[in-house]
């Protein structure tokens, strides 16, 4: 036996060694954080149901939907007519900018209604910007909401926290910080009424 | 590696500032250990680890724990649900708390071979008293943190566990109705004793974290004992700390887990000695399981408690069982330490540790006649070992003492 040092033999076993060791570590840190994960019994209340008939013409419901608000807005005839007019104020007319999760019932002509039946608007009430809920504000025009809208407010709703517009359809207008229209989900409709969300 | 490190600039710039090389070389790299430990020295780095493990584990569970004894709408109750919500529903969750419930039992099976190996080699022998008086202290902290953490997933065992326990605080003259109440807030256990033992079972550890630290600061300051239990002088018969030990432990923790991996993973209850099978049912407050016992680690105690037929002499005799662990390092006059050259405390440490296990076997099986008596006589060998050791250097020849080791 010599008593000089074999660097690489000695070299490779603190590399193996180490290795190992961070394999270990690695392997060992999975569980922890899987565990801050949601659980399954918090996975499984991850779907809503809903039957839109209980709101009324007009009306807005705030409804929740894996603990997010949800809104369902009734719209009337004359709301529906207010998606139309303003397409140059919007950020993003077509709802283009992110991937649509529904896109198989995204037709060109619902598009700017963002809905599967045009009259019930369903879509997550959370701001894009930050997460407030936007106060709701649908008819056009300043007559009564003050200056908290611009003058040719098309109707819609109004972020309290930083300003953000929405139109009616829940597309933003320029201007606002809010980056996107507000979240569609993916929903079906089970029967004429009663709306499955998730 | 360490010296790669410790040559690289950026660790200039820490130790400019701390000093970091000086602590790492007085306490690791020149921290001087006899060369002679045996495996038996592996246990302290392995209780160490064990509780950075119990740390670990208990603030993730903690993330979905509820103290609470509030009924659920299925009949149990927010704190028995939400421990089966982790058992169930939380990724890794099982594994998380079998690893946190193994992990006491495992804390204490590390934690008394550590003793016992104080105890043999006599490290508990000047200069080292007080490292030894720390070390109880853990030991009573473990204890109580152990205790706080049963009643928390509110099972038969727990509630009753708790009701017991609580009521031996009760038996202390003048002070122990107050201590009851104070433990318990309330005339019986319940909510609120769910809610401030959960809130002791997270302080425990932290008391624990820091009290190890002093520990480990005064085995520094006194050094190491070995199996000779002869002082050693430095350069001739020691080695520095790293890299020699710091492998030898890194080893002891591989097999250690392999241990603790087989537990966990294949038999976490073991067999009802690590999670009683009882606790599985929920807390009844009106009725009582038909035999309760104590976790394995606390029935060496329970049965010296359960030894005397008035219930404030047992209190107080398990207390002073105890208590006579602080006072070891006066009572033992010889000037010989290791049990390697003395005969007769060789002698009277192993039938102590077998004491310690007959004790434990005891405390675990339903009361019966001959299990008292044999309770009785090894309670009385368990304090007469102590009550003897004065004495015993007195007619103890000792073997002669290697020159070095």
């Amino acid at each position: 036996m010599s008593d000089t040092l074999d660097h690489t033999r000695r070299n490779f076993l603190y590399v193996a060694a180490g290795g190992m060791g961070a394999v270990a570590a690695g392997a060992t840190i999975v569980p922890f954080i899987g565990s801050m994960l949601p659980a399954a019994d918090t996975l499984a209340a991850s779907k809503t149901e809903y039957d839109v008939s209980t709101v009324e013409a007009g009306q807005l419901v705030v409804i929740q939907w894996q603990g997010k608000p949800v809104f369902v807005v009734h719209r009337t005839e004359e709301l529906l007519k207010q998606v139309d007019g303003h397409d140059e104020m919007l950020k993003d007319a077509y709802s283009e900018a992110i991937e649509e999760v529904s896109a198989e019932w995204m037709t060109p002509e619902n598009r700017k209604y963002r809905a599967i039946k045009p009259e019930y608007l369903i879509v997550v009430a959370s701001c894009t910007h930050l997460g407030c809920i936007p106060l709701f504000k649908p008819s056009a025009g300043r007559k009564e909401w003050g200056d908290s809208v611009p003058e040719n407010w098309p109707g819609g709703w109004h972020c309290p926290c930083h300003g953000s517009l929405y139109d009616i359809s829940a597309r933003v207008i320029n201007g606002s910080p809010a980056p996107h229209n507000l979240h569609l989900m993916p929903y079906t409709y089970l029967t004429d009424t009663k709306v499955m969300i998730g | 590696m360490l010296d790669t490190i410790m040559k690289s600039k950026l660790f200039g710039w820490i130790d400019e500032r701390t000093g970091a090389e000086a602590i790492i070389k007085s306490q690791l790299t020149e921290y001087e250990v006899p060369k002679n430990l045996n495996y038996m020295w592996n246990f302290g780095s392995l209780a160490l680890l064990v509780l950075v493990l119990q740390i670990l584990t208990g603030i993730f569970l903690a993330m979905y724990y509820k103290p609470s004894a509030a009924l659920t709408m299925g009949g149990y109750t927010v704190a028995f649900d939400s421990v089966e919500r982790i058992m169930r529903d939380v990724n890794f969750g099982w594994l998380i708390r079998y690893m946190h419930a193994v992990g006491a039992s495992a804390f204490f099976v590390v934690v008394y071979m550590h003793i016992g190996r104080g105890l043999y080699y006599g490290s508990y022998k000047g200069p080292r008293e007080l490292l030894w008086i720390i070390g109880v202290v853990i030991l009573l902290i473990m204890q109580g943190a152990a205790f706080f953490g049963y009643l928390l997933p509110w099972g038969q065992m727990s509630f009753w566990g708790a009701t017991v326990i609580t009521n031996l605080f009760g038996a202390l003259p003048v002070i122990g109705g107050f201590l009851q109440e104070v433990l318990r807030g309330g005339f019986a256990v319940g909510d609120p004793t769910l809610n401030r033992f959960f809130s002791l079972h997270y302080l425990f550890p932290l008391l624990l974290a820091a009290i190890v630290g002093g520990h480990v600061h005064a085995l520094h300051v006194v050094h190491s004992n070995n199996p000779t239990g002869l002082d050693v002088h430095a350069g001739k018969s020691t080695i520095p700390f790293h890299p020699y030990y710091t492998i030898k432990d890194a080893f002891g923790v591989g097999v250690f887990l392999l241990f603790y991996c087989y537990v966990v993973f294949f038999n976490p209850q073991m067999g009802g000695y690590f999670i009683e099978v009882d606790n599985y049912v929920p807390a009844n407050n009106l009725q009582t399981p038909p035999h309760i016992a104590p976790v394995w680690y606390l029935t060496p105690w329970y049965t010296i408690l359960r030894s005397f037929e008035s219930k404030l002499l047992g209190v107080v005799a398990m207390g002073a069982s105890l208590a006579i662990l602080f006072l070891l390092p006066f009572l033992d006059r010889s000037k010989v330490r290791s049990a390697r050259y003395r005969p007769v405390y060789r002698q009277m440490v192993y039938l102590f540790f077998v004491t310690v296990i007959i004790l434990g076997y005891c405390g675990h099986s339903a009361p019966t006649p001959t299990l008292k008596l044999i309770g009785q006589i090894t309670t009385a060998y368990y304090f007469a070992f102590f009550l003897l050791l004065p004495f015993v250097h007195k007619f103890e020849k000792t073997k002669p003492l290697p020159e070095e080791i």
